[in-house]
């Protein structure tokens, strides 16, 4: 019976972000959705409670409005769900998120295993991961595509630019993983059912005692700016004539 | 105590860090230190390329991974304070250095592409936020202001004749409880594509696996290498990953980009943010490529790419 723990958060979808004519970052019309490796985050703790026999615990921290987060995740498979929810807890930066987690989780619930997505689609930091594990003071493994458990022990096999490196580590202990361990599972309409029977448990910023202050200051923030020319060619032979020497004038081929 | 830090695992980042952590020691009149794997031979090398002292981190056994570097990096910085501490953004890099400033309850600014001093002297760090979408400026308002760098952010340092410094070894780290049973150096079956002058990559446009190779005699027309996106890699298993492009994969930065069957999602875009020129090819016109390149050929890439490698090879370009 392994206790499992996966972390998510719930962000604005990427797709939907767009510029303004200023430049500046137009989120008016934006969608929100599960983080995408959080998603394989949940999948891989249901995959090893059904392989290994278990218990998985989602949690989340966010503002009020990331409630609709909640179902969507149990959805998925967990048993149940710790929801850490406060107005100020809209735009955390790293530290903070990894802090108001460790606190909740190192009280409150009982874990062999934790596993988070690599990095959040929104922010990906890539720092929740490490740095939960540190305020828990249990070892992490991060990045890791393949993940298996022999004799209370985790076997990880994880993908680093040199090539592959295969760690262990004694449970308690804390994974990252990569969005190729596995293909998260698409929720059916007995899997949404099921999910609004599930435990809930909402937590908020009175329940927490520690001191959440934000190390890092965001400045400033404006849209990416592309700088592209945009010429379009149509495509028959002139066209792609027309296209070749464009590129050769530009010194993009020689 | 103060002092810009750098760390890096390799000796490429190295040099990128001791320029731009030697451009800041020096705009704020401190010492550069360079925290080193390798042994005292070494140490010269980074001393000759800005560094006023060399840390030597000590060999570790088989079975230690990088992060058993973490409490002593860290008991370091406690004692000595330093003002910045940059780390080179390689996976273990950025992993070691998330460990390292919640030991020292500091912020980092994660894949940094851009630094610089503000008003305040304190270190303003631009990022990537939104799949690439965005830019954020961060301050860290804790000491040190820590950032990881991607490779290839800045130029290395060059090598300054006639330097001296300090070299200095570090203690033993204590044995970590993460044993590192093996490791797969990995193997590259083509040219590595952060290298290529020019990367052709391939979308979910592509009919089936067998038409890349078309795709692939492009690449070699263009002196380039092949990449992908994806779902090329993930669902449709016809590349490796280690040739996926994008902001959570491969981020190439070469003269000439071409997207083929490429829808261009965000993700993917800001994997090429940085190439000199973007093309796509795309039978869809409204295609978000469109908008992130400089030349594109809406049409079906069956009758485009023979046009396009037939006028290769006419203008003399095939090699």
């Amino acid at each position: 019976m392994i206790n499992i723990v996966s972390c998510f958060k719930w962000v604005i979808d990427e797709a939907y972000v767009r510029a303004t004519s200023s430049g500046q970052i137009d989120l008016e019309s934006v969608d929100y959705k599960i983080s995408d490796y959080d998603r394989n985050a949940i999948e891989e703790a249901v995959i090893i409670k059904e392989k290994y026999g278990g218990d998985v615990t989602a949690v989340t921290v966010g503002s009020p409005e990331a409630s609709k987060s909640i179902k969507n995740a149990l959805s998925r498979g967990p048993d149940r769900a710790y929801f850490i929810n406060d107005t100020s807890f809209a735009d955390l930066e790293p530290s903070q998120t990894a802090a108001i987690l460790a606190d909740v989780i190192g009280a409150q619930i009982k874990y062999d295993l934790i596993i988070c997505g690599e990095g959040s689609s929104d922010l990906y930091a890539r720092q929740i991961g490490p740095r939960l594990a540190h305020k828990l003071g249990i070892p992490c493994i991060c990045f890791v595509q393949k993940l298996e458990i022999k004799d209370n022990q985790i076997i990880a096999e994880r993908r680093v630019e040199a090539g592959i490196e295969i760690i262990t580590v004694p449970m308690p202990a804390l994974v990252t993983v990569l969005s190729d361990i596995n293909s998260p599972r698409v929720p059916g309409l007995k899997d949404t059912l099921a999910a609004s029977k599930k435990p809930v448990v909402n937590i908020g910023k009175q329940d927490l005692s520690g001191n959440y202050d934000p190390k890092l200051e965001t400045r400033e923030t404006r849209a990416a700016s592309l700088k592209r020319s945009c010429v379009k060619f149509g495509s028959e032979a002139q066209d792609v004539s027309g296209f070749v020497q464009a590129l050769l004038k530009a010194g993009a081929i020689r | 105590m103060s002092g810009v830090w750098i760390f890096a695992e390799n000796r490429e980042q190295s040099l990128e860090l001791l320029n731009i952590g030697g451009e800041l020691a020096s705009q704020i009149g401190t010492k550069l230190v360079n925290i080193i794997l390798g042994d005292n031979g070494q140490a010269q090398d980074y001393i000759d390329y800005g560094a006023d002292e060399v840390w030597l981190l000590p060999a570790l056994g088989p079975d230690q991974t990088l992060l058993a570097y973490a409490p002593v990096i860290a008991d370091e910085a406690k004692q000595e304070d330093p003002d910045i501490f940059l780390v080179a953004g390689t996976l273990r890099g950025k992993e070691l250095a998330a460990i390292i400033a919640s030991s020292l309850d500091t912020g980092l600014a994660s894949d940094c592409t851009f630094l610089k001093l503000g008003a305040d002297n304190k270190l303003e760090m631009e990022r990537l936020i939104f799949g690439g979408a965005g830019i954020q400026k961060v301050v860290c308002s804790t000491r040190p202001q820590m950032a990881t760098i991607p490779a290839r952010t800045f130029e290395p340092a060059e090598m300054k004749a006639g330097r001296e410094g300090i070299k200095r070894e570090l203690p033993t780290p204590p044995l970590s409880p993460l044993k590192l049973l093996a490791r797969q150096n990995r193997v590259r079956e083509s040219g590595d594509i952060r290298e290529a002058q020019a990367v052709v990559a391939v979308g979910r446009g592509i009919e089936k696996k067998e038409d890349i190779d078309m795709i692939r005699e492009l690449a070699d027309i263009l002196g380039g290498e092949i990449g992908c996106t994806r779902p090329i890699t993930e669902e449709k298993h016809w590349l490796p990953e280690d040739l996926c492009i994008g902001i959570s994969a491969l981020e190439v930065k070469p003269q000439l980009y071409i997207g083929i069957g490429v829808s261009g999602q965000i993700q993917h875009v800001a994997g090429f943010r940085d190439a000199r020129i973007v093309c796509a090819i795309n039978k869809d016109e409204n295609a978000p490529i469109f908008e992130a390149s400089d030349y594109g050929i809406v049409g079906d890439l069956y009758e485009v790419i023979p046009r396009l490698l037939a006028e290769l090879k006419k203008s003399g370009r095939a090699n």
